[in-house]
């Protein structure tokens, strides 16, 4: 087109582009006799390793408690602003609790970031990436369906301690 | 024949290829879908029917039952108009391509093409630049600026492909002597195909039937990352069907296309080499004619699930500064053949 | 002037500042916690020490007053690695608290520990445990572990509040803030040590755990406690106010406002008894109506009475746009009986910034021509006129009739009229006929003159249904702007009320009357024009910081 210089000239076979084109030919011609690494989803399901992100859960502690402390942080990291919450005082020796937790889940984008910047290691991205709604409202969980076990959790917790 | 027995027979003719012809459209979707996850290492549709082979109609009632969005900005009467415009030059462009020799059946002579037009080559061309219309009027009507920006390139990229499309058929008319599909269907005996006599003519054919039918690498008009779905951005429901099989549509003319111009249409050299005669013989003729088809929808997929696409400035350095003086070059070929060895 | 050179830089300083002054005044921020413009020097927190040239050793630059020639450098190794050690120094003892505290986000230390600190400790020890969580005062809560002692807020309550209540006990790391044995720390100006707490020692109680501080928007405005008119922010989240915090303006209210004015003065916008339709009385009840037909049925009924027989009561609370338009009508309309119900309670004041007279705006209401005793008009005449028959129709804004003194449950049960403009339900909004929702001043634009007669501007910081947070140019926090209709954030109530000036615009409209006012400016700035005291102001000049109108005696009878 322009007077533009390339790095590396093109020699005349690459030049007239046809014997690229056969190479490429050739290579999705081979790919089709390879065996398929097809996963037949609802039948079969995928088994994420630890460092999958999924959705996002609060870590309950033994003694069904939360150990969120309602900082707010992940809330104010959070690139899609998918976090909501509301703090409220508790007797604990925390001072604070998350009153209300909410996670848009058709905000969310798994950044992972809510995890990252938590101080009290209370939201953590779990393996679960079967999210389904049929209406808007029912994609904001609340903590009823962010609260999971901490034994559930075990396999994130390591690897977050190894690898954060 | 009466008039009456020429109606009746045309007509049954029509009903028989639309048949054929809608049915090979579903399912060259299906086989698009298929090639591609078999190119990507998957298994492709697989639930609908046995391997998925419902899967076409399962498509159709899915596209049937959704809703059709008409955008408040937009010409609703060419809106509504464009996607028919595609679909009806896709389909009436296959009257004049031949798909058999003339054959006897229950003492009629029957010509296996539903209209042997003597300037049938002419209508083709004619035809298909109306399809323009159809992609430019869908851009331009949905007031939006991916589908005008989408209409553009694609009236652009069509009519500067037509150019060099036109000028690779001047060859096959030369040699021919006709405009008619029939006569250079049988100008192509034996080995005497257009494409092993003049393969440049062939390349520019074939690379700018790609363009034509804005399939990739030249898909541009619906270049996903730019414009969003191009012309067809504002479609839904059965409107974006009907764009959707056009391009299917479009691929298996083009396909027959070649066929009839370049790879000897319905001629088999088996049927000649073991002197078969008959209802054999016609049949091998059809099968040939189908097979050739088969294997140029398949290079159509293979290549669109192989190349990258092209960047505009590119497109058009190719159309007007390659194409276009190879496919003179061919006709030069072709007058240099007839003149030097008199075929 | 003489002249002293800090980070190579000269800066002319008047006599007797100090090298932090001088530098602050120049664009220079040295780092300081125990240093406060309006409180005495303290010198025990130490960050802000400088290098100084023939000093042998560095210099607390809040104490060490500037020189003629004096060679100061704010940004050397020797300082930064002095600073670095005083931060390391304040952060041993102090918890890691930030995820509970409330101060996170406007807390000094944190954006020091940012800015000035390497970012880890070697203090590997257990640190030093203190009592958390106590009622220091009935407005207040302390957290002694967080307490960096600054003494900022011994300084104030000793300083400015003039009550001299807190104090430092014990010693080394176990030192902590207390008032008296027995004692509460509850002057009426305590917290402003809230403000000042460079930490989360001192936190709010009535704001305690609400809200984190960068999820609100700031909207300046006034206080509508008292005539004083103090300076504030108003947060909001979620299209509801959070909290009042003192807005810096040195012509009324320096840094500081009063306790009242910061908790009580919002509650209503917020209220459960606001009025949430117009609604005009069809067969004894008061039925919601569209503002169409309100408008129209106001307009209607006005007209029935002779102007004599008709009273207009305008409102200290509401702003000088809504008292001049109320005026105007009034003129309109040939209405002479004008007047306006004051709100003083006597006694409660100080000579910091309490004042008696409890409402924003009487001296504005003044100047826009509605005053007590218009004409010779008092409120005794209007009770007694309303007892003989002679005034048989009312229209009021944002105010209570029955709180008139004197007025008892039947005084106005003759009024064959009554219509009042009212952000809130009342005794007055109960007995009317047709009753308009107004905005408080927190949802509307418009001016205060406070009692010294400066005239200060209000911003809507609370969005109603008639606005659009963006689209009105309100201050939006960062959830406000990014968010959609289907985000519970963005789903706070909007209250469907109007400004009275609209209000009052749209009846003229519907008398036929030539009212054509868009926005709250627009009014004004016919004041301008009109009122020879607000000769040459309008809202650009008045800003942020309010403007003293010229005009001598702006004082009003009482």
């Amino acid at each position: 087109m322009s007077g533009m210089k390339r790095k590396k000239d093109l020699t005349f076979l690459q030049r007239i582009y046809l014997p690229e084109i056969v190479k490429g030919l050739k290579l999705t011609l081979t790919n089709m006799f390879r065996p398929n690494v097809t996963l037949q989803y609802p039948e079969q399901k995928f088994t994420p390793p630890a460092s999958y992100r999924g959705r996002p859960v609060l870590v309950e502690d033994k003694g069904n408690a939360e150990r969120c402390v309602a900082c707010g942080l992940c809330a104010r990291v959070c690139p899609a602003l998918a976090i909501e919450v509301q703090a409220s005082e508790t007797e604990n020796e925390k001072e604070r609790y998350p009153v209300k937790f909410e996670i848009n889940m058709l905000r969310c984008i798994f950044c992972g970031f809510c995890e990252e910047v938590c101080p009290e290691e209370a939201i953590v991205m779990s393996k679960d990436y079967e999210l389904v709604f049929s209406k808007r409202s029912d994609a904001i969980y609340g903590k009823d369906k962010l609260l999971v076990p901490i034994d559930n959790l075990k396999d994130r917790l390591e690897f977050l301690r190894n690898f954060k | 024949m009466s008039i009456m027995e020429i109606v009746v027979i045309t007509l049954i003719k029509i009903v028989a290829i639309l048949s054929v012809f809608l049915l090979s459209v579903a399912y060259s979707v299906y086989f698009e879908r298929k090639i591609a996850s078999w190119a990507q290492n998957r298994v492709g549709p697989n639930r609908v029917g046995w391997n998925g082979l419902l899967q076409p109609f399962a498509d159709v009632f899915k596209l049937l039952l959704k809703e059709d969005i008409v955008p408040e900005a937009s010409n609703k009467p060419l809106h509504t108009l464009a996607p028919f415009i595609a679909l009806l030059v896709a389909f009436s462009t296959y009257a004049v391509i031949p798909f058999g020799p003339e054959v006897e059946l229950f003492g009629y002579k029957i010509n296996l093409v539903v209209a042997d037009v003597n300037i049938g080559i002419l209508y083709v061309l004619a035809f298909t630049s109306i399809a323009v219309y159809g992609i430019t009027f869908a851009g331009w009507s949905s007031g939006s600026k991916y589908s005008l920006l989408g209409g553009i390139r694609s009236s652009a990229q069509m009519i500067s492909y037509e150019v060099s499309m036109g000028f690779s058929v001047g060859g096959v008319i030369l040699l021919a002597e006709s405009l008619s599909p029939v006569k250079i269907v049988e100008a192509q005996h034996g080995w005497m195909w257009n494409a092993i006599i003049q393969p440049i003519g062939f390349i520019t054919f074939l690379v700018s039937s790609f363009a034509e039918t804005n399939r990739l690498p030249f898909d541009l008009p619906e270049a996903e990352p730019e414009l969003v779905g191009g012309y067809h951005t504002e479609y839904s429901s059965m409107k974006f069907a009907g764009f959707f099989l056009a391009e299917y549509a479009n691929m298996i003319i083009s396909s027959a296309l070649i066929t009839t111009l370049y790879l000897g249409g319905w001629q088999n050299p088996l049927v000649d080499i073991f002197h078969i005669q008959g209802g054999w013989a016609v049949a091998m003729q059809v099968g040939a004619f189908m097979i050739k088809i088969a294997l140029l929808l398949f290079f159509f997929i293979w290549v669109r699930w192989s190349l990258p696409r092209f960047r505009y400035d590119q497109l058009m350095n190719l159309g007007w500064k390659v194409m276009f003086p190879l496919a003179l070059l061919n006709i030069i070929w072709v007058a240099v053949l007839i003149m030097v060895f008199k075929i | 002037m003489p002249k002293i050179i800090i980070d190579s830089k000269e800066i002319e300083f008047k006599q007797g500042q100090t090298i932090i002054e001088a530098a602050r005044e120049n664009g220079i921020d040295i780092p300081h916690f125990c240093w406060h413009p309006k409180l005495s020097v303290s010198g025990n927190c130490r960050v802000c020490l400088v290098e100084v040239e023939k000093m042998p050793k560095l210099v607390i630059s809040c104490a060490t007053l500037a020189a003629d020639g004096m060679v100061v450098n704010t940004r050397s190794e020797k300082t930064l690695s002095a600073r670095r050690a005083v931060m390391e120094f304040i952060l041993i003892n102090h918890p890691l608290d930030c995820p509970i505290c409330d101060e996170a986000g406007e807390c000094k230390l944190q954006d020091y520990a940012y800015s000035h600190s390497v970012g880890e400790s070697r203090f590997v020890e257990e640190k030093a445990h203190n009592i958390k969580r106590t009622e220091i005062g009935p407005r207040i809560m302390f957290d002694a572990e967080r307490c960096i002692s600054c003494s900022r807020c011994i300084r104030f309550s000793s300083e400015i509040a003039g009550a001299n209540q807190l104090t430092f006990t014990k010693r080394g790391d176990r030192v902590t803030i207390s008032t008296f044995p027995g004692e509460s720390f509850d002057n009426p100006y305590s917290m402003n040590t809230v403000d000042i707490c460079p930490v989360g020692a001192l936190t709010n109680k009535d704001f305690r755990f609400k809200s984190r501080v960068w999820e609100m928007s700031a909207t300046k405005s006034i206080c509508t406690g008292c005539s004083r008119g103090c300076n504030i922010d108003i947060w909001v989240r979620n299209n509801k106010i959070m909290r009042l915090t003192p807005r810096n303006n040195e012509q009324v209210n320096a840094d500081w406002m009063c306790d009242n004015g910061r908790i009580n003065s919002f509650k209503f916008v917020n209220a459960e008894d606001r009025i949430d339709s117009v609604q005009v009385r069809k067969e004894g009840f008061l039925q919601p109506v569209t503002w169409e037909e309100g408008i129209k049925t106001a307009a209607v009924s006005l007209k029935k009475f002779k102007p004599h027989e008709i009273a207009f009561i305008g409102s200290p609370y509401a702003t000088n746009e809504d008292n001049y338009l109320m005026a105007k009508l009034a003129k309109a309309l040939g209405v002479q009986n004008i007047s306006i119900i004051q709100h003083s309670v006597e006694g409660d004041c100080d000579d910091i910034l309490i004042r008696e007279d409890k409402t924003p705006n009487l001296t504005g209401a003044a100047l826009a021509g509605i005053r007590p005793n218009y004409n010779g008009f008092s409120l005794n005449q209007l009770v007694d006129g309303i007892r003989q028959k002679k005034i048989k129709a009312v229209y009021i804004i944002e105010d209570d009739l029955y709180s008139i003194a004197g007025a008892d449950e039947k005084a106005f049960a003759n009024l064959e009229l009554l219509i009042v403009n009212s952000s809130n339900r009342n005794k007055t909004t109960l007995s009317a006929d047709i009753v308009f929702p107004a905005s408080t001043f927190a949802e509307k634009n418009g001016t205060f003159v406070n009692f010294a007669g400066v005239v200060q501007r209000i911003r809507p910081a609370v969005a109603t249904a008639e606005m659009d947070r963006a689209l009105d140019g309100m201050e939006m926090s960062k959830w406000d702007k990014f968010g959609t209709k289907f985000d519970r954030w963005m789903q706070g109530e909007k209250k469907d009320a109007k400004p009275t000036w609209r209000i009052i615009t749209q009846i003229g409209e519907q008398l036929g009357m030539k009212f054509k006012y868009e926005m709250a400016e627009n009014v004004f700035d016919e004041m301008s024009g009109a009122i020879k005291e607000f000769a040459g102001t309008d809202y650009d000049k008045i800003g942020s910081e309010g403007l003293k109108l010229k005009s001598e005696k702006i004082a009003v009878n009482v």
